[in-house]
C-alpha cells in the first residue's frame, strides 16, 4: 500500500529567502499512478541520521496544463525535513515519492459554474495554487476569489505565478493579498514595477468579513476552501461559519504542526501489543515516542504518510488501554467513538496498549 | 396548426396548464436584478409557474431559495419584497424559520406536538424546501429543485451572443420609485408575445417608420441551445451622429465597430434588449391562454444627471430624429397604435390583432418566411420538446 517510487527531480527554484519549489520527473509507466485532483499531495520519504522519515506536501502544480509535478516547501524552524529538501535537493537527485492522496480537493469539470472563495496564508499556498490554476484553465464560467496572507512581500510564495493569473484572467479572478507586517513604505520608492497595494493584516475574521462583502459570490454555487497555519484555519472556519456558511460548502487543509504545547505526560514504558500484518508484535514504548514510532523502531513496517495526524493512512483500532492523540485532524468524531485512532499521533496513558491494524 | 403546435396551444386551458407545469415549473425562472436583494436579509418572492419561491441573501452575502410556503398548514410566508429578515415568521401560527429555512421555533410545542419534543425542531423534517437561484448577466433566476441543473449548462451556449453590456454596472431607470419602467397587460398568447419578438420578418414592415435606426438588412441572427440570439448593426446615417443623437449617454462597454441591438429571447419567457443606450429586460409572464403580462426593466449609464440632460438636449437637437424612429405607419390620430409612432404599441397591436383571428375557424398559417421567421417554428419546436419530454 505505501509503495514507494524513486523520482528524478527536474529543476530547484528559490522561491522565497526560506522556501523553495521542487518538480519532478514521473516515467512514462507512473503516468496513470502519479494522476492527481487538484489540492492532493504527495508523501516524500528520506533517511536522515539513519532515521526513516516521510513528510507530505501538497501539489502545487496542475493536472490539466501538463506541467511537471512539483511541491513548495517552506522552511519550519528547527524542522528535519524541510531544512533538508531547502538545503540539499538538487536537479538529478533521486527522491522517494508515495503516490498522490488526500482528501482535500476540488472536483474540476468543465461545466461547472461556481465561485470558489481560496483562503490561504504562508505555505498554505501550495494546493490553493493548484486548485486555482485547475479551475481558471478548466472551468470557463466559474469565479476565483482568493485571499492570500503573507508576513511581508519578500515572503510571498509563487508571486509571480500568481500576478500573471490574475492578469490573464482578469475578469473571473479576484485576488488580494494581505500582510500581517509588510515593510516601511520608503524602501517602497526604489521599486520601478507599477504600484501594488496590499491590505495589512491577518487572514483573520475582519479581513474575511470585509472580503465577502467586497466580494460577493457571482455564481451561487459557492465553495470555500482553506489551507495555512493552524490558526490561520481555525479563525477562517469560525468567521466563516459566524455568517451560516453551510458545513458542506468548507474544505480545510492542515498541515499539521500545531504551536500549542501539548502537555498530556505519557505512561512511561508502557507496554504495546501490536497486530500487524497477521503479527503479533510485543514490545514497550519508549519515552517520548509514539505508538507508529515504537514500531518503525522496532524494525516493522506499520502503513502510514504524513506522521501529522492528517491522512489517516496510520489508522488502527484500540482494543484495551489508553492512548492521547496529540493531534487529530483526520478521524471523526464517530470514529474515534469506535476505538480508531491515528498511531502516529497516540502516546500510552495506561501500562498496557493493545492495537490492531486492519 | 401554428408551424409545430395545435392552434389550440394559444387558446385553451389545457394547454396552458400544461406548460404552466412542464415548462414554468421546470426551466430556470427569471426573478429580477441583482441589486433588487442587495444586502443580508433582503428578499424577493416570485411566482415561477406553480411555485412561489423566494431569494433572500445570507449573511455570507450569498443567495438562498425557498418555496414561499409555510411547514405546518402551506401558508405563503413572506410578502413581494422585503428587508432585513433575521428570522421568518409565518402570520398564520407563528412558526418561524432561520434564514438557512431550518424550523426553529414553534408557539406552544410542548403542549401541542409532543411528537416532536424528543428531536431538535430543525431535525423534524419540517424546514423549508430548497430551491435554487444563480445569476446570470446581471438576472437572478430561480429553478424549484434544490439540485436544479447547473444554470450555466442552460444559457452557456447564448453566452457569447450576448451584448458587451455589463448590467450590474448600469442603474435603473424608473419613471416612478418601486414601478417597473413599463408594464402592460397584453390581450394575447404569451408564446405570440415570443414570436413577435424573435420574427425578423417583420421589423422593416409593421415598425417602417420606428425602429428605422438600425439596418435590418445586416441583421444577424440563429438559435443557441434553446434559445435565440439577434444583432443588427445602425444605419449609417445614425452612427454618424451617434454621439450626438442617441438618446441617452452611450454604453462606454460598446464597441465602435458592433454598435447596434443585441435582442436575445431565452427560453422560456425573458427577452433581453441590448442596445448602444439601454439595457432592458422583457418579462413576459402568462396570465390567461389569452392574456400576458409584459414588464419590462430598464438599465442605462451610471453617471450623472447632468450627463444625461446634456445627452438629451443633444439628442432633440440631433437631425436624425427628424426621419427615422417616431413615425407611426398610419396617419392619423396619436391615440392610434398604428400612428403612435411607437414600436411597442405597434407589437401589442399586432399580437392582439393575431389572437384575435385564432378562434376562426378559417385560421391558418399559410406560410413561414424562410429566413426572417424560422426562429418562430424553432420555438415552437422547443416549447412541444417540453411539453412532450417531461409529460409522463
Ligand atoms: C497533508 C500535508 C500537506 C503538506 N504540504 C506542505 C507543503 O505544501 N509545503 C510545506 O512547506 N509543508 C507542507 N506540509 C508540512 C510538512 O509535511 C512538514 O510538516 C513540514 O515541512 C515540517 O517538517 P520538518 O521535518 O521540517 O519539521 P519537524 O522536524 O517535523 O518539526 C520541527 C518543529 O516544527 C513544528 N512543525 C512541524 N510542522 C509544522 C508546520 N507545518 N508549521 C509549523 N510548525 C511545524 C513541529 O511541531 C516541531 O516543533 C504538509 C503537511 C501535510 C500533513
Ligand atoms: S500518518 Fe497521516 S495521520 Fe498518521
Ligand atoms: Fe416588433
Amino acid at each position: 500500500m505505501s509503495e514507494f517510487h524513486q523520482l528524478k527531480v527536474l529543476e530547484v527554484i528559490k522561491e522565497t529567502e526560506d522556501s523553495t519549489s521542487i518538480s519532478f520527473k514521473v516515467p512514462q509507466e507512473l503516468y496513470e499512478t502519479f494522476n492527481y485532483k487538484p489540492g492532493q499531495y504527495l508523501t516524500l520519504r528520506f533517511t536522515i541520521n539513519t532515521e526513516d522519515v516521510r513528510r507530505s506536501y501538497s501539489l502545487c502544480s496542475s493536472p490539466v496544463i501538463g506541467e511537471p509535478l512539483c511541491i513548495g516547501v517552506k522552511r519550519v524552524k528547527d524542522g528535519l525535513v524541510s531544512n533538508h529538501i531547502n538545503n540539499n535537493i538538487k536537479v538529478g537527485d533521486l527522491v522517494e515519492v508515495m503516490k498522490p492522496d488526500g482528501r482535500f480537493f476540488a472536483d474540476v469539470k468543465k461545466e461547472n459554474y461556481k465561485t470558489y472563495y481560496l483562503f490561504s496564508a504562508g505555505s498554505g499556498i501550495t494546493p490553493i495554487l493548484s486548485i486555482l490554476k485547475t479551475v481558471l484553465f478548466t472551468e470557463e464560467h466559474s469565479y476565483v476569489h482568493m485571499i492570500y496572507g503573507n508576513r511581508s512581500e519578500d515572503s510571498i510564495m509563487f508571486k509571480n505565478t500568481l500576478d500573471k493569473l490574475q492578469e490573464n484572467y482578469k475578469e473571473r479572478f479576484i485576488l488580494e493579498y494581505t500582510l500581517s507586517r509588510p515593510k516601511s513604505s520608503w524602501s517602497d520608492l526604489w521599486k520601478t514595477s507599477k504600484e501594488q497595494t496590499y491590505r495589512k493584516g491577518r487572514v483573520d475574521t475582519a479581513a474575511i468579513n470585509w472580503f465577502l462583502e467586497e466580494y460577493p459570490p457571482y455564481a451561487q454555487n459557492a465553495e470555500y476552501y482553506i489551507c495555512g497555519p493552524g490558526t490561520m484555519i481555525e479563525n477562517t472556519t469560525k468567521a466563516l461559519k459566524s455568517i451560516d456558511v453551510p458545513d458542506e460548502r468548507i474544505f480545510i487543509e492542515s498541515f499539521g504542526g500545531s504551536n500549542l504545547k501539548d502537555t498530556t505526560e505519557a505512561f512511561e514504558n508502557a507496554q504495546l501489543i501490536a497486530k500487524l500484518d497477521g503479527e503479533t508484535i510485543n514490545t514497550i514504548i519508549p519515552k517520548g515516542k509514539t505508538v507508529l514510532r515504537t514500531l518503525i523502531d522496532a524494525g516493522k513496517e506499520p502503513p502510514y504518510s504524513c506522521e501529522a495526524g492528517v491522512c489517516s493512512t496510520c489508522r488502527c483500532k484500540i482494543k484495551s488501554g489508553k492512548v492521547h492523540m496529540k493531534i487529530n485532524l483526520a478521524l471523526t468524531d464517530q470514529e474515534v467513538e469506535q476505538g480508531y485512532i491515528l498511531s502516529c499521533q497516540s502516546i500510552p496513558l495506561s501500562n498496557q496498549v493493545e492495537v490492531v491494524y486492519t | 396548426m401554428m408551424h409545430e403546435l395545435p392552434v389550440s396551444a394559444y387558446t385553451s386551458q389545457e394547454w396552458f396548464d400544461l406548460e404552466q407545469k412542464h415548462i414554468f415549473s421546470k426551466t430556470w425562472q427569471f426573478a429580477g436584478l441583482v441589486e433588487d436583494v442587495a444586502n443580508p436579509g433582503d428578499y424577493v418572492s416570485v411566482q415561477a409557474g406553480l411555485n412561489n419561491i423566494f431569494i433572500v441573501k445570507g449573511r455570507d452575502h450569498r443567495l438562498r431559495a425557498f418555496h414561499n410556503m409555510c411547514r405546518h398548514r402551506g401558508t405563503q410566508l413572506l410578502r413581494a419584497v422585503g428587508k432585513a429578515q433575521k428570522a421568518i415568521t409565518c402570520p398564520y401560527h407563528d412558526w418561524t424559520y432561520n434564514l438557512e429555512g431550518k424550523l426553529v421555533s414553534i408557539p406552544k410545542k410542548e403542549e401541542e406536538f409532543p411528537d416532536l419534543c424528543d428531536k431538535e425542531l430543525h431535525d423534524c423534517g419540517l424546514n423549508l424546501h430548497e430551491a435554487s437561484v444563480d445569476i446570470f448577466k446581471g438576472m437572478l433566476f430561480v429553478h424549484p429543485e434544490k439540485n436544479a441543473p447547473n444554470i450555466m449548462e442552460f444559457f452557456g451556449e447564448v453566452a457569447p451572443y450576448l451584448g458587451p453590456h455589463i448590467p450590474e454596472e448600469l442603474i435603473e431607470y424608473k419613471e416612478k420609485k418601486q414601478a417597473p419602467f413599463y408594464t402592460k397587460e397584453i390581450n394575447a398568447n404569451w408564446k405570440i408575445i415570443v414570436e413577435n419578438y424573435i420574427d425578423q420578418y417583420h421589423l422593416a414592415h409593421l415598425h417602417e417608420g420606428t425602429l428605422n435606426m438600425y439596418d435590418h438588412a445586416k441583421a444577424e441572427f440563429g438559435w443557441a441551445g434553446s434559445h435565440y440570439h439577434f444583432y443588427e448593426p445602425l444605419v449609417p446615417a445614425y452612427l454618424a451622429d451617434i454621439k450626438n443623437a442617441s438618446p441617452y449617454p452611450l454604453m462606454d462597454k460598446m464597441p465602435d465597430d458592433k454598435m447596434g441591438a443585441y435582442v436575445p429571447w431565452l427560453f422560456p419567457n425573458i427577452g433581453i434588449t441590448e442596445s448602444e443606450s439601454a439595457w432592458n429586460t422583457f418579462h413576459a409572464i402568462p396570465l390567461a391562454p389569452d392574456r400576458t403580462l409584459v414588464v419590462i426593466r430598464s438599465k442605462t449609464m451610471n453617471v450623472s444627471e447632468w450627463e444625461y440632460t446634456k445627452q438629451y438636449t443633444k439628442s432633440m437637437a440631433s437631425s436624425v430624429w427628424k426621419t427615422m424612429g417616431n413615425k407611426g405607419k398610419y396617419e392619423g390620430e396619436a391615440s392610434d397604435p398604428m400612428a403612435s409612432g411607437d414600436f411597442m404599441l405597434e407589437d401589442v397591436y399586432a399580437c392582439e390583432q393575431q389572437q384575435k383571428s385564432l378562434s376562426s375557424p378559417l385560421f391558418s398559417v399559410g406560410a413561414q418566411a424562410k429566413k426572417g421567421e424560422f426562429a418562430v417554428s424553432k420555438f415552437q419546436s422547443v416549447v412541444k420538446e417540453w411539453i412532450e419530454n417531461h409529460q409522463d
